[in-house]
């Protein structure tokens, strides 16, 4: 109960799944009715949404249509402003795929009322980024904005 | 509750990569071990096969159909699970517990080389309105976990490639180790940034390689087993998968607390630094192995890089751990992390560890964690005792 045979020379393993035979798998990813509200108001009033939960005290942001803690319906909607503090941060030396960045970027963990939004910092270098520094959002001018998280365009130090 | 024991343990040999077997044959010849290694039982005889693995990563989908035949499991019940192998040992432990199996296989593998894109698999994970569009390498959320996690502990940087440097030590008495060396804080501290404070040493290297563990139930451990290794406990957690949303969970392992909560719970023990005697912990990132040992309640928050250099967690330590090498010196064996882990803790409890051996131990702790982006862990307590 065992099989005997194995390759033994590299040259001989030829035959791996080629890369011709892959293929493009892509498809849709719907944001649902509060990703909706939410990233019609990131494009069309350059604005921050979040939903609270009276009952657990916590503002989530980005918002949504129920708490995640308490299972409660959220209707509750606040324009919770473009600052925030740094929650905690990381200079990223390399792209997705590994290749070296021309210049390192830092990402930023940014709290927002109760949230957290993840993105780029830029107006600082490393050295000076301290957690709990404050920091605004800045965005991408209206006719570039598409209803997506890259409406802001990245945070900046206050 | 049925007790349940494991009965039989196969690994493949591991490898940087591994060209001459593809990942069934892989599998294959981890079950050839294992019911060798269970006194020969032949798979007609398992009552049913967990596997654990995840689409994308084997080259194909649906990859539950292609579980059996590498098991001996065709026309057999079979069962796959997403997530790391340990939750599939949860399941395979279930199935006997209904009492309606007695011999039930959990089984995961790596093929990590022939993954041409991970990083692309793993920013598929990550939420696609909030985190993907970044485009950035998804590693950085370990950036970010590892700086918050520093902050909030005072533990430092050295503290983490100390972490590097005595689990690829150990791995250098691990034959099945792919990553042992012997290094040191300043080589670990000098290697690339990659997400500061993250460096190219503090992250575990992928490695190829399969797991096959046979359960038993009680009655069919004592006819087989010389040396049953019983399950007293397990548990497992997943945080929310937001980013936004996650809290404490970023600078503390909030899963790992509850996970081990819950094992500790159900194999009664209240004390963990005392009443286990050494532990298999995910240290798929340097830091993780400290937010892990903090969280798992070994020690206090902050404790674990100090009791770390202080040589609590070597050999000769009142707490051993990673004495396999860990994933940093193993090598990084994706949903078969967790299935590696308890292999290595059963071997050990049977006395059969080799040169890593310790001795006299009685209970041990496996737990593993589901990587980047994940925020899930499982906590598996054994013992070789009554
Ligand atoms: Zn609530």
């Amino acid at each position: 109960m065992a099989f005997l045979e194995r390759s033994t020379k590299n040259t001989e393993n030829r035959y791996w799944y080629p890369e011709e035979n892959t293929f493009p798998v892509s498809n849709r990813y719907t944001t649902g009715v509060a990703g909706q509200r939410f990233f019609g108001e990131l494009k069309d009033n350059a604005r921050i949404t979040g939903t609270r939960c009276h009952s657990c005290q916590v503002t989530f942001v980005p918002a949504r249509m129920f708490c995640e803690r308490c299972f409660a319906r959220l209707d509750d909607w606040l324009d919770v402003g473009s600052e925030g503090t740094v929650f905690s941060y990381t200079v990223a030396y390399v792209n997705r795929d590994g290749s070296a960045k021309p210049e390192p970027a830092i990402i930023a963990a940014v709290r927002v009322a109760d949230g957290i939004l993840v993105h780029r910092l830029l107006g600082c270098n490393a050295g000076e980024v301290t957690i709990g520094m404050k920091v605004q959002a800045v965005f991408r001018p209206e006719a570039e904005r598409t209803g997506s998280i890259l409406d802001i365009s990245h945070f900046r130090p206050v | 509750m049925n007790r349940v024991a494991i009965v039989g343990v196969g690994c493949s040999r591991l490898g940087s990569t591994s060209r001459d077997v593809s990942y069934r044959e892989m599998i294959f010849e981890a079950a050839v071990k294992c019911y060798e290694d269970a006194g020969g039982i032949h798979p007609q005889d398992i009552d049913a096969f967990v596997a654990s693995s995840e689409d994308f990563m084997e080259g194909i989908s649906i990859a539950d159909e292609y579980v059996p035949d590498q098991l001996g499991a065709v026309l057999k019940p079979v069962q796959s699970i997403t997530g790391d192998s340990l939750q599939g040992l949860a399941s395979a432990m279930m199935h006997i517990q209904t009492g309606q199996m007695d011999l039930v296989v959990a089984s995961s593998f790596s093929k990590a080389s022939n993954v041409q894109h991970y990083e692309n698999v793993v920013s598929y994970a990550c939420d696609p309105v909030t985190v993907r569009p970044l485009g950035e390498n998804p590693y950085f959320i370990a950036g970010l976990e590892m700086q918050r996690y520093l902050y909030e502990t005072g533990t430092s940087e050295a503290h983490c490639a100390q972490v590097v440097a005595e689990n690829k030590y150990n791995a250098l008495f691990n034959p099945l180790a792919v990553y042992g060396a012997k290094t040191d804080i300043e080589q670990v501290l000098a290697s690339p940034q990659l997400f500061s404070p993250l460096k190219y040493q503090d992250i575990a290297h992928h490695a190829d390689g399969a797991v096959v563990v046979l359960l038993a139930s009680e009655r069919k451990a004592r006819e087989l087993a010389k040396k049953p290794v019983w399950i007293k406990g397990i548990g497992w957690a997943t945080d929310t998968p937001n980013l936004d949303s996650r809290q404490d969970g970023w600078g503390d392992a909030v899963y790992a607390r509850l996970a081990a909560r819950q094992a500790y719970k159900m194999a009664g023990i209240t004390s963990p630094r005392h009443e286990i005697c050494f532990a298999e912990i995910d240290d798929t990132f340097s830091y993780k192995q400290l937010q892990h040992l903090e969280a798992l309640n070994i020690c206090a928050r902050g404790e674990a890089g100090k009791l770390l250099c202080q040589g609590e967690f070597s050999r000769q330590g009142g707490f051993p751990v990673n004495m396999s090498g860990g994933s940093l010196g193993v090598g990084y064996l994706h949903e078969a992390n967790g299935l590696y882990k308890l292999a290595e803790v059963v071997w050990q409890l049977r006395g059969e560890a080799g040169r890593r051996q310790l001795d006299g131990v009685k209970t041990g702790l496996a737990f593993a964690w589901r990587g980047i982006p994940t925020a899930t862990g499982v906590a598996v307590i054994l013992s070789n005792l009554e």
